[in-house]
């Protein structure tokens, strides 16, 4: 091609634009859009406008509603003292898990993210050092199975434990003198016989086994550990398929076909509830909310049946008695430009005055994150939720016995110890399901 | 001519009209349900002893719960201004890219087709989170913007693809004789082919708002202050309080939010019907 033919080539034709005046053109507007919309987008700079600080705080949306709105007054109280503008979002549990992953994706979204059980150490590459946090807030002194859920293979605490739920039976005193039922089963084998009666007489155990955050995970691990057996070993080593969880598993066929609601398979936290209260059911494992709701909402229930309710631990196995718990924990972000205020705001939930409204609120529903708590008086005057109290006693976290790390929460994030039970009270064989569940561990902790 | 369904009336009954009301009776159903569900106090909702299809005292209280303790007005408001703003968008961008590939010559136009329609089929809950900084970075979370324009990612593939379709039915010797004519490609596309193509962009403009109107997961994760929600983020994360569910606020909600899109649909049910099969014969 000749200089002259490349000059040819190169005119533009009247009225169309050349590939350089393109350029130019669209350089210039995007610098424009960048200096109007003070984006850090196109040049990667603040903008440097005055800003209000604020503080935006994510939790779940519990259940007692009062509990809400006394954390919304504290909050408030505290955007008060500290000059900071304070919004506290709650959304439902189950939808914590996709804001969290977005906001710390994204590098952007609340200050503060309250995550549940150990899920900070899945999002830990997102969330602050708060080393120094626990330290002021309680240190050791803190309940070992909430502090280790949110404590990181390198040490380093993703969160502050807020407070701790956990599962207790409800059941109806007045069916189980009905049907001869003594007292609350103290061991499985009691609850088995007690189960029978029930579903012979029509109200049988509920029980969850779907895919839920709370009541399905907080009696399968239990029911596991119960019977000996465990995930993964003291070392992080794969450890399910063994004897004891083979007597789980089989203990759970038997029970779940001559004591349980066989629609528990499709339920999830709500569904059991909602079984209790419309009397379908005579004992479910849940946290106090269906004594909260029947003696605090009359209009749900028929009358005295708040009084008709009692509960009792989950019973004793051949390997002792273990509870499930949750603890709910407050997480600075990493990406947070209000960390001094986030850290302020933690510790003001945490001062005694606040957290022991928080605590009386939920009548039972939460436990602190230190023993102390353990003494208040709230938990004599209601002798109905009194047993609460005790869950700290046998208290573990998902992953026991092993470490709490990364690969615990995400075998708790696929349901695999649930679906373990789930899948043998369908009808699949206990080996076959051990070893199925053992595989998917595997892929887990030996990745 | 007059068709009759069966020469009797019984016959008729038989073939006609109680398989017709057995029909009609399971699609209202639902709407049924949150009804009545709706004007049940808790005591008869919580008792599954008695008829769970009839309301022995009815009550507004669920009702008035839904609008005094939640911004339930504001959510549908932001729905409706939401879904609209998407569905024009889409069906802007939808009826471009559908006649381009549809009437247009040009290298890759059929790989460019086939791509669109790859893209709608990644999953939003892969997209969200890309997507989630992409809004981050444009400053646009908690605001209507933010789904304004996220919802086209998943509405445009799926317009463009259906139009595409479409306007393929659609005679190339009618636009080719308004050209003959004198008109250009833009009035032949906005007198012969929009006109014609009408059953065909409803479809796409009513399954857009659809969409849009009932999307949960990106509404979830790019807006987080309560003024600013919709409907179906709204309702869950004020009507579901941990394990107890405010079923009688809920199915309000449900029924209030379903409306507006019964509403579109019961109008334009029958080009929807032929958009989606293609009615233009040459």
């Amino acid at each position: 091609m000749t200089h002259e033919a490349g000059r040819q080539r190169g005119k533009t034709a009247p009225g169309r634009m050349r590939r350089r005046d393109f350029l130019a053109h669209t350089g210039k507007a995007g610098a424009a859009l960048a200096a109007i919309a003070g984006t850090n987008w196109l040049t990667g700079q603040a903008p440097a406008f005055a800003q209000e600080r604020t503080l935006h705080v994510l939790e779940w949306s519990s259940f007692v509603a009062p509990a809400d709105v006394e954390r919304g007054r504290q909050a408030a109280e505290f955007g008060k003292q500290a000059g900071v503008k304070v919004t506290v979002e709650h959304i439902n549990a189950n939808d914590l898990p996709a804001r969290a992953t977005a906001a710390i994706e994204g590098g952007t979204g609340p200050d503060i993210l309250q995550l549940l059980s150990n899920y900070p150490l899945l999002y830990s590459a997102g969330l602050d050092d708060h080393n120094d946090l626990i330290a002021e807030l309680g240190g050791d002194e803190i309940y070992p199975f909430i502090r280790e859920a949110v404590r990181d293979e390198n040490g380093v605490h993703r969160g502050v434990p807020n407070f701790f739920g956990g599962g207790a039976n409800v059941y109806r005193k007045d069916i189980f003198e009905e049907v001869g039922i003594a007292g609350p089963p103290a061991t499985w084998d009691e609850y088995l016989e007690a189960g029978k009666k029930l579903k012979h007489y029509g109200m049988p155990v509920g029980q969850s086994l779907g895919h839920t955050f709370g009541d399905a995970p907080g009696f399968a691990y239990t029911l596991l550990w119960c019977f000996g057996g465990k995930e993964v070993d003291e070392g992080g080593r794969v450890a399910l398929n063994s004897k004891e969880t083979a007597n789980a598993v089989d203990f759970l066929k038997e029970f779940w076909l001559a004591a349980c609601d066989e629609g528990g398979l499709a339920w999830d936290d709500t569904s059991n509830n909602r079984a209790f209260l419309a009397e379908t059911i005579a004992v479910t494992l849940n946290g106090a909310s269906i004594y909260f709701v029947a003696r605090n909402d009359p209009r749900k229930v028929a009358p005295g049946f708040a009084d008709r309710l009692g509960h009792f631990l989950i019973p004793e196995g051949p390997h002792g008695r273990y509870h499930g718990v949750g603890p709910f924990t407050n997480c600075i972000t990493r990406y947070s430009a209000n960390k001094e205020a986030a850290r302020d705001y933690i510790r003001f939930v945490h001062q005694d005055d606040n957290f022991e409204k928080f605590l009386v609120i939920n009548k039972g529903y939460v436990n602190g994150p230190l023993p102390k708590w353990q003494e208040h008086p709230m938990w004599e005057e209601d002798p109905a939720v009194t047993i609460y109290r005790e869950l700290p006693q046998y208290g573990r976290n998902l992953g026991y016995a092993g470490p709490y790390n990364r690969q615990s929460s995400e075998a708790f994030a696929k349901y695999i110890i649930v679906d373990l039970f789930a899948k043998a009270v369908r009808g699949d064989s206990t080996q076959s399901v051990i070893e199925s569940a053992e595989r998917e561990l595997k892929a887990i902790y030996e990745a | 001519m007059q068709a009759y369904v069966g020469e009797t009336f019984f016959k008729r009954l038989i073939v006609f009209y109680i398989p017709l009301f057995l029909f009609v009776a399971v699609m209202l159903f639902p709407f049924y349900w949150m009804f009545i569900t709706s004007i049940k106090p808790d005591f008869e909702l919580y008792n599954v002893r008695r008829s769970p299809f009839i309301v022995s005292q009815a009550t507004l209280e669920h009702w008035f719960y839904l609008f005094k303790e939640t911004m339930f007005a504001r959510w549908a408001w932001n729905t409706l201004w939401i879904a609209t703003a998407s569905t024009a968008i889409s069906l802007f961008a939808g009826i471009l890219a559908g006649y381009s590939l549809s009437r247009l010559r040009f290298p890759g136009s059929a790989t460019f087709g086939i791509s669109i329609f790859i893209t709608y089929l990644v999953p939003p809950t892969l997209l969200f989170i890309p997507l989630a900084s992409v809004i981050a970075n444009l400053r646009l979370l908690d605001s209507p913007w933010a789904l304004i324009l996220t919802y086209p990612t998943i509405l445009v593939p799926f317009s463009a693809w259906l139009l595409m379709g479409y306007f393929k039915t659609i005679p190339r010797e009618l636009e080719e004789c308004a050209r003959i004519d004198g008109a250009t490609r833009l009035q032949a596309m906005t007198k012969i082919i929009l006109p014609l193509g009408m059953p065909g962009i409803l479809s796409a403009g009513i399954f857009s708002f659809t969409l849009s109107w009932n999307e949960f997961l990106y509404a979830l994760v790019f807006i987080s202050s309560p003024q600013q929600k919709t409907i179906p983020v709204g309702v869950v994360s004020e009507l579901m309080k941990g394990d107890v569910f405010f079923w009688g606020s809920l199915m309000a909600g449900a029924l209030l939010g379903s409306i507006p899109v019964a509403f579109v649909y019961s109008f334009f049910v029958e080009n929807y019907v032929s958009g989606m099969t293609g009615a233009v014969k040459g």
